[in-house]
């Protein structure tokens, strides 16, 4: 459950950093008004956060948070939000599902030069999201 | 009635170190509309960061949160950015919750999570900025100190300001800058210019003032190396042993494609 958390804060504020990141850009180009939007974004996301921080539904609210955040205001609608992490109760998902944490207990194994966890009767490949790290149902 | 209470405490003790901060040595008129002492100083920044061959710079940036409790948390995030114009940039953010790299060489470009030995690199175009403009519309991907290699930010910068005022020279490590205050509807945002000849950024905040919480992100820059020292080799990324390349995922094909095509032909 700790675990769970930590990646699903993690990535919350892995979205959040990028908006950190966005100042030392400094002149902020076309930025600073969807900065601004990004701003107000983390003011209404806080209390989802604050959501996060206690409950286990952490995992959908931070990977919404970080499709969200990672995307500029302005930009056009971001890719598919990943899913919470799936219970580990052995039913499979669609393939191209994407979560945001692996479920416990995945074993990892190397496929073709890919490395897929397989755990709960899916198999999962890692990919890049933004530039968020997320785990997608794949078949090796 | 607990909550409605401290939350008073806070705005007067907010208000207390916003008027402890100003009281001394400058007045500042928010009506004053825009001062051209203020945007100078500012154009004076941004066309030096305009001229800068290569440069290296260290940031501090932190980001300020509330809780739905009203409990205030602030994330830091260090960053190191090396750039080199016209198509090499390299980047690292390390931070309690975030651990990643970026690198571009003119060929392609890399992100890179250490700590979970995962890279994924794409052919990138042949400059930083159009570089920048694909990673961000067909990768989805910010790129830290992004803005500083974009040009000519002013008219952007300066866009809807109603109010640009100096408030007064700051010290920040060491370093004396002026202090610039602009606001726009709904947003403020401060700089701090270094003195003397070499304009650079010091400081730079951003408040969000269309909300009682004003929840600031807030970037301190320091270290500036105009002449620094970085083999074109530094900006490749080069897998260490155990680590695993990925894919990016691609952003949704209705917002992808047409910035991918005009990006990925130039």
């Amino acid at each position: 459950m700790k675990m769970i958390l930590k990646t699903a804060v993690l990535s919350v504020s892995a979205g959040l950093l990028f908006l950190v990141d966005v100042p030392p850009q400094f002149p902020l180009h076309v930025e600073l008004v969807p900065e601004a939007h990004a701003i107000l974004g983390v003011r209404r996301r806080a209390f989802r956060r604050g959501a996060v921080v206690g409950a286990s539904v952490a995992a959908t609210d931070s990977a919404a948070y970080a499709a969200e955040a990672s995307q500029p205001a302005a930009a056009p609608p971001p890719a598919p939000a990943p899913a919470p992490a799936p219970a580990a109760d052995g039913k499979p998902l669609p393939l191209g599902t994407v979560v945001s944490s692996l479920p416990a207990g995945c074993t990892s194994t190397p496929v073709g030069g890919v490395n897929y966890y397989y755990c709960a009767g899916n198999f999962y490949r890692a990919t890049f999201q933004g530039n968020s790290l997320v785990y997608v149902t794949a078949k090796p | 009635m607990i909550s409605v209470n401290s939350r008073m405490a806070s705005a007067m003790l907010a208000l207390g170190v916003f008027a402890l901060s100003l009281s001394a040595p400058v007045q500042v008129n928010a009506q004053a509309g825009v001062d051209p002492a203020a945007t100078q100083i500012l154009k004076r920044m941004t066309d030096y960061l305009d001229s800068l061959k290569q440069f290296s710079v260290h940031t501090q940036n932190t980001v300020e949160d509330l809780l739905d409790s009203g409990q205030r948390i602030d994330t830091d995030v260090s960053a190191n950015v090396t750039v080199s114009r016209p198509n090499k940039l390299r980047a690292e953010r390390q931070g309690e919750l975030i651990d990643q790299a970026f690198y571009y060489d003119g060929k392609t470009l890399t992100l890179y999570n250490p700590s979970d030995s995962v890279y994924g690199t794409e052919p990138a175009p042949a400059t930083i900025e159009e570089m920048l403009h694909y990673a961000s519309d067909s990768l989805g991907l910010i790129i830290p100190a992004a803005d500083l290699v974009y040009r000519n930010a002013y008219p952007a910068l300066m866009q809807g300001v109603t109010s640009a005022v100096v408030v007064g020279k700051a010290v920040i490590n060491g370093v004396t800058c002026e202090h610039l205050a602009f606001s726009r509807p709904d947003v403020d945002f401060q700089v701090w210019v270094a003195d003397g000849a070499r304009p650079l950024p010091c400081k730079y905040v951003v408040t969000d003032r269309g909300t009682p919480a004003l929840i600031s992100v807030s970037t301190v820059m320091s270290d500036w190396d105009l002449a620094p020292v970085a083999a074109d080799a530094s900006f490749t990324f080069v897998p260490s042993e155990g680590d695993m390349a990925i894919t990016f995922m691609p952003l949704d094909v209705s917002s992808g494609n047409a910035a991918n095509e005009s990006g990925a032909s130039k």
